[in-house]
């Protein structure tokens, strides 16, 4: 397991309780897991990813990963509708743990952009880590 | 609450990047930096090593030992041996469950006969004292010493088709060791685990080195001084590394037995009764099954039993699973509720062809994505073939009832093929 010193945060993205990351391009968002989720999770065997052009509710489960040691649930940051799925997880989905920031996850439309604020900076993730 | 323990190996897997979790209340690997999947692949195709010192070891010497185990253990230990069911002897070794008097499962075991009155027998984590003090409630008149020897033996093993030959290098006469050291076998030992042989490695360490596992893999289990374990380990990681051995941990142990249709005790066996299961040959049957060839503790009542539940193994068609946890069932493919998920893991050395199961063992080319397999435990009796669903309430996976799951495993495969 890796210690907080060994954990790769990337600067500019917002982070969730739940250890996604979200970045903003545009009018759109791409959603990713934390490199201290894949670590935790161990090798991801599975990717089970939403349709595009669903919608979800901010806290909505929009998909899963399957891991060596379990099934995790993906849940919306932010509310939105699906506007891409990166296809690329579904023949090799241990790109995540090779590089969970390159390798996203959705790309979604967000209902309300403002929500994007009350996510956490790396500093404050990195805060919520250490306990 | 009792504080959780260490093997002596612990400060080298928290080095070395361990993802460390309870197990049996030690302190265990689940995989290291190279992950689970590398480390599953590894014992397939070249070879991997496991600390295993959380097991406990309970030596049963005397006189009595033979009878008072032939009393406890499931397997009849005078008719076990290869096609003609011959006694067993010194140097081999058996597979068997102990039971209550009701039929259920206090635990496995592998059952080493060393000498003619001295035996060692090989249970999980933390089960040590129980099944010393089974024994010795079970004793009666008979002359017999039980010691449970709960973290002072050292044991790790080597699994995979190059563990002989990492092995080989660092044995002290490793052609005389290897020589008709068939499957359950054993040879050497140390202080009161001793064969009639020995078998030390380069250094001088003593070993009781037993070519079992829990991996359906060729390969063997070491049981060495507790004071010895570490430096021993690094002696076979460095042997290895030329082979890319790996370091493994409870992770790819999981994925690897469930794959080789293995039970975790207290898990897939436990408190029910020890029937309609894939693991009859623990069991005594006579060989019109009508009855069993000897009495042991639980016999009876696995002879009027009318359990009517069915433990099955089952493979999947792509790597998603359900976790066996209280809110996961199985159902029929009409949603008829059929029962309980024992085990559900991915097994990632194997995938599907044209419906058919397929192993990198077997096929170096092919690209594994993994299946998920494991044990259900089912109301009605189910024949391969069939599909059941697994179930979290949420998500819905479709499996197969099988009646083996990874192909082309190694572990029975002659010695002669996996030295050259």
């Amino acid at each position: 397991m890796k210690e907080l010193s060994e954990l790769n945060f990337r600067e500019g993205l917002r982070y969730t309780d739940d250890h996604e990351w979200v970045s903003e391009s545009g009018a759109t968002l791409k959603i990713g897991v934390s490199d201290y989720a894949q670590d935790q999770m161990g090798d991801i065997v599975y990717v089970e990813l939403p349709e595009v052009g669903a919608t979800f509710e901010k806290g909505e489960e929009f998909g899963t990963l399957e891991s060596v040691k379990a099934v995790s649930e993906l849940y919306m940051p932010i509310g939105g509708e699906i506007v891409a799925v990166n296809e690329d997880l579904a023949d090799a989905p241990e790109l995540i743990n090779e590089d969970s920031y390159t390798h996203w996850i959705i790309e979604i439309k967000p209902a309300d952009m403002d929500e994007l604020e009350d996510l956490h900076s790396v500093a404050s993730y990195r805060d919520l880590l250490k306990g | 609450m009792a504080t959780s323990k260490e093997t002596v190996l612990h400060s080298w897997h928290v080095a070395n990047g361990a993802n460390m979790a309870l197990f049996g209340n030690y302190d265990m690997p689940l995989w290291y930096k190279t992950g689970a999947k590398a480390e599953h692949l590894a014992v397939i195709q070249g070879a991997g090593i496991f600390d295993t010192s959380h097991m406990a070891a309970v030596s049963v010497q005397g006189k009595g030992a033979r009878t008072l185990l032939q009393r406890c253990l499931s397997k009849n230990i005078d008719c076990c041996l290869g096609q003609g069911k011959s006694p067993l002897v010194d140097g081999r070794c058996v597979y068997g469950v102990y039971l209550k008097t009701d039929g259920t499962v206090i635990d496995d075991a592998i059952v080493y006969q060393l000498q003619a009155e001295s035996f060692m027998v090989v249970v999980n984590a933390g089960m040590g004292g129980e099944i010393a003090g089974h024994l010795v409630e079970n004793g009666g008149e008979r002359t017999v010493t039980v010691v449970d020897l709960t973290d002072r033996v050292g044991k790790m093993d080597i699994q995979g088709p190059d563990s002989a030959r990492i092995l080989g290098k660092i044995l002290k006469n490793p052609a005389a060791v290897f020589e008709r050291l068939v499957y359950f076998s054993c040879k050497g030992g140390f202080a009161d685990l001793q064969t009639s042989a020995s078998v030390e490695l380069v250094d001088g360490t003593p070993l009781l080195l037993s070519r079992t596992g829990y991996t359906g893999e060729f390969g063997f289990e070491l049981f060495v001084p507790i004071d010895r374990l570490v430096s021993v380990w690094t002696m076979v990681l460095e042997a290895g590394r030329e082979k890319g051995v790996l370091a493994c941990g409870l992770a790819a142990r999981d994925s690897l037995r469930a794959g080789a249709v293995l039970p975790l005790s207290h898990q897939d066996i436990g408190p029910w009764p020890f029937l309609n299961n894939p693991w009859p040959f623990a069991l005594p049957f006579n060989d019109g099954h009508s009855g069993f060839s000897k009495d042991f503790i639980g016999a009876q009542a696995l002879l009027q039993s009318n359990w009517d539940k069915y433990t099955l193994p089952f493979a999947g068609f792509d790597p998603r699973k359900i976790g066996a946890g209280s809110d996961s069932f199985v159902t029929s493919e009409t949603g008829e509720r059929l029962g309980s998920i024992l085990t559900c893991t991915t097994d990632m050395a194997i995938g599907r062809v044209d419906g058919e199961i397929v192993s990198v063992a077997g096929n170096k080319q092919f690209q594994a994505k993994g299946l998920c397999c494991g044990f259900v435990l089912l109301d009605k009796q189910c024949v391969p073939g069939e599909t059941v669903i697994l179930s979290d309430g949420k998500r819905k996976i479709k499996v197969e009832i099988r009646a083996d799951v990874r192909p082309d495993r190694t572990a029975r495969k002659a010695m002669s093929l996996m030295l050259g």
